[in-house]
């Protein structure tokens, strides 16, 4: 048996195929590992349960905070192995530019709908792969929002995002004290991290799957 | 309900971005919302030579889409084995007691704000994994203004959108 992939093709299945040739090439990990860490992302997310309605839109209503103390974690821990990785020359800097309008507008939309949804882009396809049909239909609604933000892009997206101030990071407002800058930065955000109060919003359709005495909401 | 405590998340999670900056890994940062209007090209049948967006995320987006391929099939087996959460549902537990019943008001909202949502991390270059995980991690100054607004934002609405105080 032949098996025949298109990849010149402009059709739905040629150009999934040409959407892996393209990762195949482009030199950021074998397809294998982009899989993998993909793998390994969605498990995190899913195992620690980051992605439920009740982590996400609890942090919104200050009911939950296993998802920032989890993020400032995650930061703290990451910048300072992050910058001695790209001392060491085993990593590079992708900074993402400074454009004014842009962060804040989009950051009002992003944190608005986040509240709502529940969800973001990366915690989403999680819980479609849970079961969750509501969040099915809202990346419906996020393919469509893709699908205007292309379209419309040059005539009305590119202006509203404005003009770029440039890449910075802030050990570069400290020159000469780069090592001393970072340190601070990832022991403070791991501080914030342990120091914001653990509250937790429950979801009963988990817990009362569990013996009484192991339910966290009872003791 | 078998967890992770979140401590060991943000442990795992922090070794995970770090072997993805690794010039051993992928030499890049994580990020998970360019896939959506990629996907959305291949959907809807744009031609990439046609729209300038298509083209500036091309590598980006095929990057992603494949991470998303993994987290889906990682979601999907840690839920099915592991936390043993996978069932189909409708609405969300804490929905029902903080705002509603309605199956139909759910679905409103969720397309909505789903739509919002993707239009709002296209506008910023970014998401919750690109600008607050990649970005701060890198400690850029464009991923502090974007976290500090989103962390407003979202719980001002929090506050206006959901019946907190009944309950």
């Amino acid at each position: 048996m032949q098996i025949i992939v298109k990849t010149a093709g402009d059709d739905f299945a040629s150009r999934m195929a040409q959407m892996f040739e393209d990762v195949i090439h482009q030199g950021h990990g074998s397809l294998v590992l982009v899989f993998l860490i993909g793998i390994i992302f969605g498990g995190i997310i899913q195992y620690t349960r980051v992605d439920k309605f009740e982590k996400i839109a609890g942090f919104a209503m200050l009911k939950d905070t296993i998802v920032p103390k989890m993020l400032f974690l995650t930061v703290g821990i990451t910048s300072i192995g992050l910058y001695f990785m790209i001392e060491a020359g085993g990593a590079h800097y992708h900074v993402k530019p400074i454009i004014w309008q842009g962060l804040i507008i989009g950051g009002v939309l992003f944190g608005a709908s986040m509240a709502i949804f529940g969800k973001c882009p990366g915690t989403g396809p999680v819980s479609i792969a849970e079961g969750r049909i509501d969040v099915l239909v809202g990346a419906i609604g996020g393919l469509l929002g893709g699908l205007v933000f292309t379209l419309y892009y040059e005539d009305f997206f590119k202006p509203l995002m404005g003009e770029s101030s440039g890449k910075l990071t802030l050990p570069e407002f400290f020159p000469g004290h780069e090592h001393m800058v970072v340190l601070i930065f990832g022991v403070v955000v791991s501080l914030i991290a342990i120091a914001i109060p653990k509250v937790e919003m429950f979801d009963e359709a988990d817990l009362c799957k569990l013996p009484d005495d192991q339910r966290p909401d009872r003791n | 309900m078998n967890r992770l405590p979140w401590w060991m998340g943000g442990i795992l999670m922090s070794g995970l971005l770090l072997m993805t900056f690794s010039i051993f890994g992928a030499d890049r940062p994580i990020g998970a919302s360019t896939y959506v209007p990629f996907f959305a090209g291949l959907v809807f049948d744009l031609d990439p030579e046609k729209y300038t967006y298509l083209k500036e995320i091309k590598n980006a987006g095929s990057w992603e889409g494949i991470m998303l391929l993994g987290s889906l099939f990682g979601g999907f087996i840690v839920s099915v084995f592991l936390t043993k959460t996978f069932r189909l549902s409708l609405v969300p537990t804490g929905w029902k007691k903080y705002k509603n019943n309605s199956v139909l008001s759910r679905l409103f909202w969720s397309f909505i704000s789903g739509f919002i949502m993707i239009i709002g991390a296209r506008l910023a270059g970014g998401c919750t994994s690109g600008h607050f995980m990649s970005g701060m991690s890198q400690m850029a100054i464009s991923a502090m203004i974007f976290g500090a607004v989103v962390m407003i934002t979202l719980v001002i609405t929090g506050r206006l959108f959901y019946n907190t105080k009944e309950n």
